[in-house]
């Protein structure tokens, strides 16, 4: 219980959000002008309207701000998969930031504190993706 | 802000159980125009608009189909669902009330059997834009989004389970009085909601609202063509419709996490119409599920997030004698899910004094459309 197959839906990557799905780092899209950090990513600095972008290396450290623990399947592929649990995570150095992830097991509170991992998966493109997933910090 | 122009009809298809309706999707639209069109009394050869929101059934094959006359404006919200609802009253409010057309029906048909759920996710082996963050981990449906939104936002402002069942329990209370609910006859009690299966924590089945097979239609016209009409028309007071800046960003990426996405749509409503909440008798809160409910109630001004537990306790919700009663036909939940314009005809009914749970003397009714998604929208009724 708790982990979606393997052969689940992968993100579609795009020059805008591969760095966050390929690095295996908490690497989130940076405003080359002003420095502005964006999550999800965006085509344009969403501060100084600036179209250029590198990213940032977040420490790896989360926060849980809220959580869904999935008990009905939405999908047939999913249906031996719950009850899963997808957290919203704060991310401990920009704490406006916030990406959503798996947690491994199903307990959780708000307030709690995670560390990511990578999950890798072969896409059929042939392109590997490092999804960002997480698990209790300690 | 009154406009020139009023509601003079509404209309409704019989509702049905989804994948139920031995109509189409198109047929069942032609009934609830019609339906509205009789009611304004009305031939609807003199209809020359069609305003909807993701709507399937366009206003060419509409016009074509009940002879309506030559069309002069025609248009849809942007935006994802049933938030569209009060924002598609007020575009025809704007056409009317600027001259572009002279009698304009607001509709919305659905029939789940023949096109599919909208809770049930497609399958897809990519995921792009905002939904390469999400679906990768299983976070499809507006249950589970809306279930995160509001898991934070019981945490924050201490809301209660009960109050969570105190939504769904107001709706399935009304649709007891109303024959044309789905749930008429089928009550629900505290006990059945709490032992209901989770779907996606906080939310039990009956947080959720059910998907339906049906149509429902308003007719909008200037309050001078009204006149000779059959029914007393029915004021547009004011509409609202938007989003605050970086509000609804995808992938809980907003500013103000957790929202409803209604804070904008409250303070622009009341302002345009000159009153407060305190001056509404009774409102429809499209219900989705019963945390953006919650929420929306919380944006739209009528207590503070941290009062909402006292606000729904002790029956406040509920007809004859709370002090707002909401979703008085049953809602979403109850009587039937037209995607929240069944809402809005209900609304229009509090003014006119045809509600199945008629809340006294009504000056002004308020419809709130899909919380959780933006932009939001909401539309004020009031007498004429």
């Amino acid at each position: 219980m708790g982990a979606l197959p393997a052969d689940w839906t992968l993100p579609a990557l795009t020059p805008f959000n591969a760095a966050w799905f390929t690095s295996g780092a908490l690497a989130i899209q940076r405003c080359t002008q002003c420095a502005t950090l964006q999550h999800p990513p965006e085509e344009i600095c969403h501060t100084c309207g600036t179209m250029t972008f590198d990213t940032s290396t977040l420490a790896p450290r989360g926060t849980v701000a809220s959580y869904t623990v999935v008990h009905y399947a939405a999908h047939r592929a999913l249906a031996h998969a719950v009850p899963y649990t997808v957290v919203l995570v704060s991310l401990d150095e920009a704490p406006h930031l916030r990406v959503v992830g798996n947690l491994a097991g199903n307990d959780v509170h708000i307030g709690m504190a995670l560390v990511p991992y990578w999950d890798e998966h072969a896409a059929d493109d042939g392109t590997t993706i490092l999804l960002p997933q997480w698990r209790a910090a300690g | 802000m009154r406009g020139a122009a009023v509601v003079a009809g509404v209309g409704e298809s019989t509702y049905y159980d989804r994948g139920a309706a031995p109509e189409t999707e198109f047929q069942l639209a032609c009934i609830a125009i019609r339906n509205a069109g009789a009611d304004a009394g009305l031939v609807l050869a003199d209809v020359d608009g069609f305003v909807a929101y993701m709507e399937r059934n366009e206003p060419v094959r509409l016009s074509a189909a009940l002879g309506v006359g030559d069309v002069n404006f025609t248009a849809q919200t942007f935006g994802g669902g049933g938030n569209g609802a009060g924002a598609a009253v007020t575009i025809a409010d704007a056409a009317i009330s600027a001259g572009y057309a002279e009698c304009i029906v607001v509709f919305r048909s659905l029939a789940q059997g023949q096109f599919g759920r909208y809770g049930q996710a497609a399958g897809s082996r990519r995921a792009g834009g905002n939904a390469a963050f999400t679906a990768p981990y299983g976070m499809l449906t507006p249950a589970q989004t809306t279930a995160m939104q509001t898991m934070r936002y019981m945490h924050d402002h201490g809301v209660s389970q009960d109050s969570l069942a105190e939504i769904s329990l107001t709706s399935y209370a009304h649709a007891q009085r109303n024959p044309r609910a789905i749930r008429y006859g089928t009550p629900l009690t505290p006990e059945l909601y709490h032992a209901s299966r989770w779907i996606a924590e906080p939310f039990h089945l009956y947080d959720c609202c059910p998907e339906n097979d049906g149509a429902a239609a308003i007719v909008v016209t200037s309050a001078e063509r009204a006149r000779d009409l059959a029914k007393p028309p029915v004021a547009i007071v004011a509409g609202a419709h938007g989003v605050e800046h970086r509000d609804g960003v995808g992938a809980f990426g907003e500013a103000n996490f957790p929202t409803a996405h209604h804070r904008h749509v409250g303070r622009t409503l009341w302002q345009r119409a000159g009153v407060t909440p305190d001056d509404v008798q009774v409102a429809q809160f499209y219900e989705n599920f019963t945390g953006p409910v919650l929420m929306a109630i919380a944006e739209m001004g009528f207590c503070e997030p941290s009062g909402l537990d006292a606000f729904v306790a002790g029956g406040n919700l509920r007809w004859p004698d709370g002090r707002l009663p909401i979703n008085t036909s049953g809602g979403n939940i109850g009587e039937a899910y037209i995607h929240g314009f069944g809402n809005v005809v209900e609304a229009v009914r509090q003014v006119r004094g045809e509600s199945t749970c008629q809340v006294a003397d009504v000056e002004l009714s308020l419809s709130v459309s899909g919380p959780g998604y933006a932009p939001g929208s909401a539309v004020l009724f009031g007498r004429v």
